[in-house]
């Protein structure tokens, strides 16, 4: 599972390597286009579906990795 | 390739940042002079007063036109269709805005058979894949003003993609197909001449149609050509005999019939027509031919195949839209007529427009500046947080932040704009930082991009000099800070009076002496302060 986020990670933001210590303040690409992106491939890739008040907080590895699996 | 994009809306997911320039939502004026191709691409706005939505797309004409005669006459100015995706009215006879829509269609269609460099895209063909709840994504709506589901931007890009190729021209040359279960059922070698299947009963019938299409191919100028493992006299053979064969050599610009591999052949067949790999289509049901060529000769265009026959009709569209669809122009001499017409008609339509100021004018702006207060903070603070493009300094503010700014003396003001078409709310920030009794420093300026491109942006620090100057503050520094995304500002502070003082890579900075100009400010801006 973290590595399935890690990879969308890459593949969003076209990263060459990516950990788990990504956050929005740390990554140039995580742009609000990015964000929105970024949460259309956890949704195609989980195939779940994240509510806007989880959207806006989804900002680090650490709590997309607790959202996303509350959904699994 | 640089696009250039006039829309009203967040679109950005659709077509990306690469080589992509967007105008202000509602900007007609914007004219990016290095762009190769120009996009008109409207949705339209999700309201439920009707009457202002058909007002909205009668617009909509006018202002195509108004590009068009901006417009360099030697580019590609490719228009969407519009197409209504959600609509609520509360009465069935009430067809208004179905109209109006198909009046816009018409008329943009009729306005591309007069001028060549226009192109109609019709966002139907894309659209028809989707149902309106796949379209539309309300939560991507109003959390981030995205119209279009996100989800679909995919299948967009690419979609839009092969429009762009199509218009420009651009489409495969050579389609090279193999024979056995490809072109007929069964294997010529072991069930013979009459054994194969074509014509007749399924599945010949099936692979009959398919040939058929092909051959409707040749005559829109593809070029066919055959790469089969078979015996070369076999082949030669059944294409004079079988009756029911429909493409027979004549129809094959060329042929590889032999056991060698595919690859080999392909680069053999490029050879003779002189064509490069990058042109060819290969066609084979065998998914080892299809790997190998993909493998060897990546340029080469390889289509997974069918392994029903009665999926070849699907397989022939698909083959059509993606490699050998091209935009065909109406001959101009059949119109001439309706050219001179038309070029009249554009004529009395752009006297509507003779100027930019008229067509601003018409718009009706109405600017209202804002003092931060508890009501507003949480937007501006929102604003430095999102804001990208016009944004000179690119600084982040908390709500806190803001109330920091004040409180030492700073001046922190927002705009609200609104016009014709509505009210767009909160759309801009200044942030004043005091720095002594007669200096002030420009600490963030920024403007959401809906509204650039009218003269709001240069209207609203005017406003705010002519404040300070009658305050009889002196000065007010300012400063450009560079990121990715805010090139469209980096000549602003010059473009409305400022002085450059000092230019680095990564800032610049200014000053104005604010007794030493007038602030003027455009007459058809209405501006006030609330």
């Amino acid at each position: 599972m973290k590595e399935r986020i890690l990879l969308v990670f890459k593949r969003t933001f076209e990263l060459e390597t990516v950990d788990e210590s990504i956050s929005q303040k740390n990554c140039d690409k995580w742009d609000s286009m990015n964000h929105l992106n970024l949460i259309v491939e956890f949704e195609t890739e989980f195939e779940i579906t994240i509510e806007p008040e989880e959207m806006g907080i989804m900002k680090d590895f650490k709590t997309i990795e607790t959202i996303i699996s509350r959904k699994l | 390739m640089q696009h250039f994009i006039y829309r009203n809306t967040t679109i950005e997911h659709l077509f990306g940042n690469d080589n992509v320039c967007y105008s202000g939502y509602d900007d007609i004026l914007t004219i990016d002079i290095v762009a190769d191709m120009f996009i008109w691409f409207y949705l339209l706005p999700i309201k439920s007063d009707r009457e202002s939505i058909v007002a909205e797309i009668e617009s909509y004409t006018k202002s195509i036109r108004f590009i068009y005669g901006n417009i360099p006459a030697n580019k590609p100015f490719l228009i969407f269709t519009l197409q209504e995706f959600y609509g609520v009215t509360n009465r069935n006879d009430d067809f208004s805005v179905e109209l109006a829509i198909n009046a816009f269609n018409a008329d943009i269609v009729a306005f591309a058979k007069q001028h060549k460099n226009v192109k109609i895209i019709s966002i139907s063909d894309f659209t028809r894949n989707y149902t309106n709840e796949q379209w539309i994504d309300w939560k991507y709506y109003f959390t981030s003003k995205i119209y279009i589901n996100p989800h679909l931007a995919k299948p967009f890009k690419n979609w839009f993609a092969k429009q762009v190729d199509a218009i420009l021209g651009i489409r495969k040359k050579c389609l090279i197909l193999d024979l056995d279960n490809t072109l007929w059922g069964g294997i010529l070698g072991e069930d013979g001449i009459e054994g194969i299947r074509i014509g007749g009963d399924y599945p010949g019938n099936a692979f009959s149609q398919f040939q058929q299409s092909l051959l409707e191919l040749t005559n829109a100028g593809i070029i066919l050509a055959v790469c089969s493992k078979n015996n070369e006299q076999d082949v030669l053979d059944a294409w004079q005999k079988n009756p029911f064969l429909i493409l027979r050599e004549e129809h094959f610009a060329t042929y590889k019939i032999n056991w060698d591999n595919k690859a080999d052949n392909i680069k053999a067949i490029a050879q003779t027509l002189n064509i490069g790999l990058e042109s060819i289509v290969f066609v084979d049901d065998n998914p080892t031919e299809r790997e190998l060529i993909k493998q060897v000769l990546p340029m080469v265009a390889v289509p997974e195949f069918p392994v029903q026959p009665y999926l070849l009709p699907m397989f022939f569209e698909q083959l059509q839209n993606d490699y050998f669809s091209v935009y065909s122009i109406t001959e101009e001499d059949k119109t001439k007529t309706e050219q001179y017409k038309a070029n009249a008609q554009r004529e009395s339509m752009q006297h509507n427009f003779t100027n930019i100021t008229d067509y601003l004018a018409s718009l009706n702006i109405n600017i209202t500046i804002q003092k931060a207060d508890d009501f507003n903070i949480p937007r501006i603070a929102q604003l430095t947080q999102k804001t990208n493009q016009f944004n000179l300094t690119t600084k982040r503010y908390t709500e806190s932040n803001i109330h920091e700014f004040i409180h030492e003396g700073g001046l922190v003001f927002c705009i609200n704009v609104k016009d014709i078409f509505g009210d767009n709310g909160i759309v801009g920030v200044i942030i004043l930082k005091k720095i002594d009794e007669v200096s002030f420093e420009i600490d963030s300026l920024l403007l959401s991009c809906r509204v650039l491109g009218k003269g709001i942006e240069k209207a609203f620090v005017l406003y705010i000099l002519n404040i300070l100057k009658k305050q009889s503050v002196r000065r007010v520094s300012a400063q450009y800070f560079p990121t990715n995304k805010n090139v469209q500002v980096k000549d602003f502070y010059e473009r409305i009076g400022f002085m450059l003082n000092n230019e680095k890579s990564e800032s610049k900075s200014y000053t104005i002496i604010l007794e030493d100009n007038d602030f003027i400010i455009e007459p058809y801006l209405k501006i006030e302060i609330k």
